[in-house]
């Protein structure tokens, strides 16, 4: 029966949070077009890790056992995820748009003759089927696009953090079915020579996704040690006000502002920042700005998108605790 | 400090909140603290204003002025503070005010090719309005992207393109001003010639707000040139590097659009900073130049020309660009060179002196030999174009005995050089308060009584931004 | 050693996106540069070249004629040659019809890597590299940050989300460029002047045996219905409440409200 298939990249058996939001978007996806509600696990020894699937409103889960896919490859994977696209003819493939999705899609998609939509972050549903809205020019403008009938399959990335993740039931089951695929060592070109996981180093100003700043609010170097915390919870960089760089309580390659690096990240959390003029005018661009501050006048509040007027001691290492919690899932 | 001047009193407070409303007047000590400062590093040049106050237009400009001349409270007029002689900073206290929300472009005149714009209009803002209509504003200091219109008029600013279009100075035809015994009052406008009078407009630009409180601007546009090349040649001596100058302009028979210098220290601490590595980052320097011109012909002989020049006298290899992503990645390397060696040295002090082109070579062997003897680096980079030099003392480690004593003898020493040279001690950051007491001892005797005479017919109450450039009494 | 770079033109990302009339991006104005991943694949090529001493890099694109200033500027840093592929067919597109005319146009040629780069900067699609290898059906590695070659093979390094690894495929591969791969290099001027007289050859689809069903709207996979500018920025909020209160609410809207973790 045709339906939507996602693909959920699982690691030891554990499941990014991104898996969960696609299975909430492919659970209303599914519903609009009357189908099911796939997945497919691939790896060595899988069988073991539908239960999360099933419990989050898959209706069928295929399992793809094979000694050559115990680790990505492109060969490997998208092998096998196109021979039971080819079998099970799913309208919708749904991959995370991250470093393996990014890989496997087009791959997949050209073995195929498909077209792939990259990096959605939002669906509507209507006569038609589904129109996907994608950003172009990092996010400059938005894109409305669909397939066209020319291929029966649909391949799409989705961007994490876009949608709402499918809740678990716990009890729920789905049918699980055993899928083989003749996958064997000559298939894979790509040899893995070495796997060399990063320790948390912290990435640079200027390019960095998320960056925990502190500002005169923060009285003393030591101090900046709660906000290398919450930075590390958050995978961010560490910035600083002029403010703070003249006390000396860190660095001046870590200032943010008009005299020192202007940030252009996702989100930016000002700890004890007034937001001098100065201080603004190198944060800007960032999508989301956070401030903390104990002054309910302090200028930061007039840029900030959210803000908590307290004191930074207490809810700095508040935010981090809740960020464990939230993103650990 | 001054018996002269009173504080600002709670009821002078009300008054102001009366004129420009009460969400207009800051009181908050942290961000008085904000306004107390520029783009000096050193402690000694930043001082808080006592309250800040942001004007919506002239007329509320005028009522603080007659107020304060009333109630003899020094004013400082500031726009971006991204000025290096501390020309902002209220070093007296009193009242600051703030053109920050003065910041409409107020008309594109394509037919005269003029812009009128508020004060507190960002350069950038005027460059990147006047390109794309297809025009080129031609000021452009390296702070433009957060440098204030009106700041720029006060300090006269000179920047990266004076060598071929001039100093802000020359594009600038009109004010709109308030002086400081508040009249308000329109200088010269969009007549491309006028001797009517004094040439009051060139008086008031470069005047470091120290005359009048200028409020509206109006600047000359010009075609933008279709074709713009950069290069960036590193040479091996320092000599040989400035001496392109003269070659290129002579026997080349070209003058370039810009003309900039940076020596191997600035071309380290750029390379730390961006944290990209450099071509030839050994080299003694790095002269960039630009040409540009309508004719892609013309610019590509321009080009080739210099090249040419460049190679056969010293220099490592020519590198060019000519497409705007290429062109932002050269000139990076040079824009950067504050926050470059603010990353190595939060606290320095950036000279600004300005010799003759030919005495370049001369003034920075000088430089060296100071920074060698009193064992303080001194990075140098600028404007080879017009002989426009930054020499920067670094404080790095030092305490601040040491780097008051170092700071006195090198700058004494190097102005000296400077005036021996036939140079001045300032060609675009002004004199501000940081160099006002160097002023005193280098300047003619003759022109500071000029200054001061001037200073005393427009500002009798001496309210007007004191303490800056000169004192009167 | 002969390297084919795909190479694709792009608007430069700093500037002002405006939608016309027509609800189209606004072409006016706009100042066009080489995709910025492109142009790190170009560099890596040309650092392969000289390293071995021996090889040529060719730039190959499809697009109008303005894509001949981004070539140039390839050929300026040391690319030898290159083919633009264009016609009016290719018109409505998409990453599906644009990989089967730079397979094709392969196809003709000698190559023992190709290089593209990671993602265009404009549509973010990451798809052209991973396409072009499926039909050419060689092996390809993707967001690869340092390569080093060896007899008939190549080791690349790419990136993950929390790391890296290192896969060995055997040669003709296809790689795409991360940043880090390589700093494109200042061109000489020397560079500059040779670069005009470096040979473009223009190609259409009836050169490559191309009919215009495949491509064009009439191929496409996925087809575009309109274009929306985002929403500019609300004024903040503050969030009241105790302090334990006010952190989780901050979290949560976070999360559901920014979407920004």
């Amino acid at each position: 029966m045709a339906g939507v298939l996602v693909f959920a990249d699982q690691k030891n058996g554990t499941y990014k949070q991104v898996i969960y939001e696609m299975l909430g978007l492919g659970k209303k996806a599914a519903e609009h077009l009357g189908q099911e509600l796939q997945a497919v696990v691939i790896g060595k020894g899988v069988d073991n890790y539908v239960a999360p699937l099933a419990e989050a409103g898959v209706d069928k889960i295929f399992v793809i056992n094979n000694d050559q896919l115990e680790s990505y490859t492109t060969d490997g994977y998208s092998k096998a995820l196109t021979e039971l696209i080819k079998q099970e003819k799913p309208s919708l493939v749904l991959l995370a748009h991250d470093a393996v999705g990014k890989d496997l899609a087009p791959a997949v998609a050209q073995k195929l003759g498909a077209g792939q939509i990259s990096d959605v972050v939002g669906v509507n549903f209507d006569e038609q089927g589904l129109l996907f809205k994608r950003p172009l020019y990092a996010g400059k403008v938005f894109s409305f696009v669909r397939f066209t009938d020319k291929a029966e399959t649909g391949i799409v990335t989705v961007r994490p953090k876009s949608f709402d993740p499918a809740q678990r039931q716990a009890g729920r089951t789905a049918q699980v079915v055993s899928f083989s695929v003749n996958v064997t060592a000559s298939d894979l070109r790509q040899i893995v020579k070495d796997v060399i996981r990063k320790t948390s180093a912290r990435v640079d100003l200027t390019e960095a996704d998320i960056i925990v700043a502190g500002g005169r609010g923060m009285k003393s170097a030591e101090n900046f040690k709660i906000l290398e915390e919450l930075a590390d919870v958050l995978g961010a960089a560490v910035g600083a006000s002029r403010a703070a760089v003249d006390e000396k309580w860190i660095e001046p390659q870590y200032q943010v502002g008009q005299s020192g690096k202007v940030v252009s990240p996702t989100l930016y959390i000002a700890c004890g920042i007034s937001g001098a003029i100065q201080h603004l005018a190198g944060i800007t661009s960032s999508k989301c700005i956070v401030a903390i501050n104990k002054d309910p006048e302090a200028e930061i509040f007039k840029v900030a998108d959210y803000g908590i007027v307290g004191d930074l001691f207490e809810i700095v290492p508040m935010l981090t605790q809740e960020f464990k919690k939230v993103l650990a899932g | 400090m001054s018996m002269r001047y009173h504080p600002v009193t709670s009821e002078v407070i009300e008054e102001l909140k009366t004129i420009v409303g009460e969400d207009n007047v800051v009181l908050d000590p942290e961000k008085l603290e904000a306004y107390g400062m520029d783009e000096v590093s050193e402690a000694e040049w930043q001082h808080a204003p006592e309250v800040v106050v942001k004007p919506e237009n002239a007329e509320q400009i005028s009522r603080i002025l007659k107020l304060a001349n009333r109630e003899l409270i020094p004013v400082t007029p500031r726009g971006a503070g991204t000025g290096l002689s501390a020309g902002a900073v209220p070093m007296l206290g009193g009242i600051l005010v703030s053109v920050e929300r003065m910041n409409k472009i107020l008309e594109l005149d394509r037919e005269n090719l003029f812009m009128v714009v508020e004060a507190g209009v960002t350069t950038g803002e005027v460059q990147r309005t006047a390109q794309e209509a297809g025009y080129l504003y031609a000021g452009d200091p390296c702070s433009a992207d957060s440098s204030y219109i009106g700041g720029n008029v006060a300090e006269n600013a000179g920047g990266n393109k004076a060598v071929k279009y001039g100093t802000t100075s020359r594009h600038i035809y009109g004010l709109e001003v308030v002086l400081p015994t508040g009249e308000i009052t329109t200088l010269g406008g969009k007549c491309l010639k006028d001797v009517t009078g004094y040439d009051l407009v060139h008086l008031m630009v470069g005047s470091e707000g120290t005359l009048g409180i200028v409020t509206k601007v109006y600047l000359k546009l010009m075609p933008l040139p279709r074709y713009v090349v950069d290069l960036l040649v590193p040479f091996d001596d320092m000599k040989k590097a400035i001496n392109i100058v003269p070659i290129i302009m002579t026997h080349g028979g070209i003058i370039p659009t810009s003309v900039e210098f940076m020596d191997n220290l600035s071309i380290k601490a750029a390379e730390k900073y961006l944290n990209q590595k450099l071509p030839h980052s050994d080299a003694a320097a790095y002269v960039l130049i630009t040409v540009d011109g309508s004719s892609e012909q013309q610019v590509e002989e321009e080009f080739e020309t210099i090249g040419l020049l460049c190679e056969e006298n010293g220099g490592l290899e020519v590198f060019v660009a000519d497409n705007k992503a290429v062109r932002d990645r050269i000139w990076k390397a040079r824009k950067c060179y504050a926050e470059a060696l603010r990353a190595i040295s939060p606290v320095y002090c950036m000279e600004d002196i300005v010799v003759p082109t030919s005495h370049i070579p001369q003034a920075l062997e000088e430089i060296y030999r100071l920074a060698d003897k009193y064992e303080v680096k001194i990075p140098c980079a600028g404007h080879a174009g017009d002989g426009n030099i930054h020499a920067t003392l670094l404080r790095e480690d030092m305490d601040e005995q040491t780097w008051q004593e170092k700071k006195k003898h090198v700058l004494e020493e190097m102005y000296k050089v400077v005036y021996d040279l036939d140079g001045n001690m300032s060609g675009e950051h002004g004199i501000g308060a940081k160099r006002k007491d160097v002023l005193a001892r280098f300047m003619d005797p003759v022109q500071l009584n000029m200054i001061r005479s001037i200073k005393k017919a427009l500002d009798p109450n001496l309210i007007m931004n004191p303490g800056k450039i000169v004192d009167v009494e | 050693m002969k390297i084919v770079v795909l190479m694709k033109q792009t608007f430069d990302t700093e500037t002002r996106i405006n939608l016309n009339a027509e609800g189209a991006i606004d072409e006016t104005g706009v100042n066009y540069v080489v995709n910025p991943f492109c142009e790190i694949a170009t560099e890596e090529a040309i650092r392969i070249k000289e390293q071995l001493g021996e090889g040529e890099v060719v730039i190959l694109s499809v697009g109008p004629d303005r894509v001949e200033s981004a070539m140039r500027q390839c050929f300026a840093m040391g690319a030898d040659r290159g083919v633009l592929i264009n016609d009016p067919a290719l018109e409505g597109g998409d990453e599906y019809t644009t990989a089967l005319v730079l397979a094709k146009a392969l196809s003709n040629m000698e190559y023992d890597i190709v290089l593209a780069g990671y993602q265009a900067v404009d549509d973010g699609s990451a798809q052209i590299g991973a396409r072009v290898a499926e039909l050419l059906n060689i092996p390809q590695v993707t967001v690869v940050t340092k390569l080093e070659l060896s007899d008939g093979k190549a080791i690349a390094t790419r990136e993950l989300d929390d790391g890296y690894e290192l896969i060995e495929v055997p040669l003709p591969a296809l790689f795409t460029a991360q940043r880090s791969l390589a700093e494109p290099r200042y061109p000489s001027m020397k560079g500059v002047i040779q670069a005009k007289k470096k040979p473009i050859q223009r190609l259409t689809l009836a050169d490559l045996g191309i009919s215009a069903d495949e491509v064009g709207a009439k191929g496409a996979r996925v087809k575009g219905e309109s274009l929306v500018l985002p929403e500019p920025r609300q004024a903040g909020k503050i969030i009241e409440g105790e302090p334990a209160e006010a952190t989780v609410e901050l979290v949560r809207l976070l999360r559901e409200e920014a979407k920004v973790l």
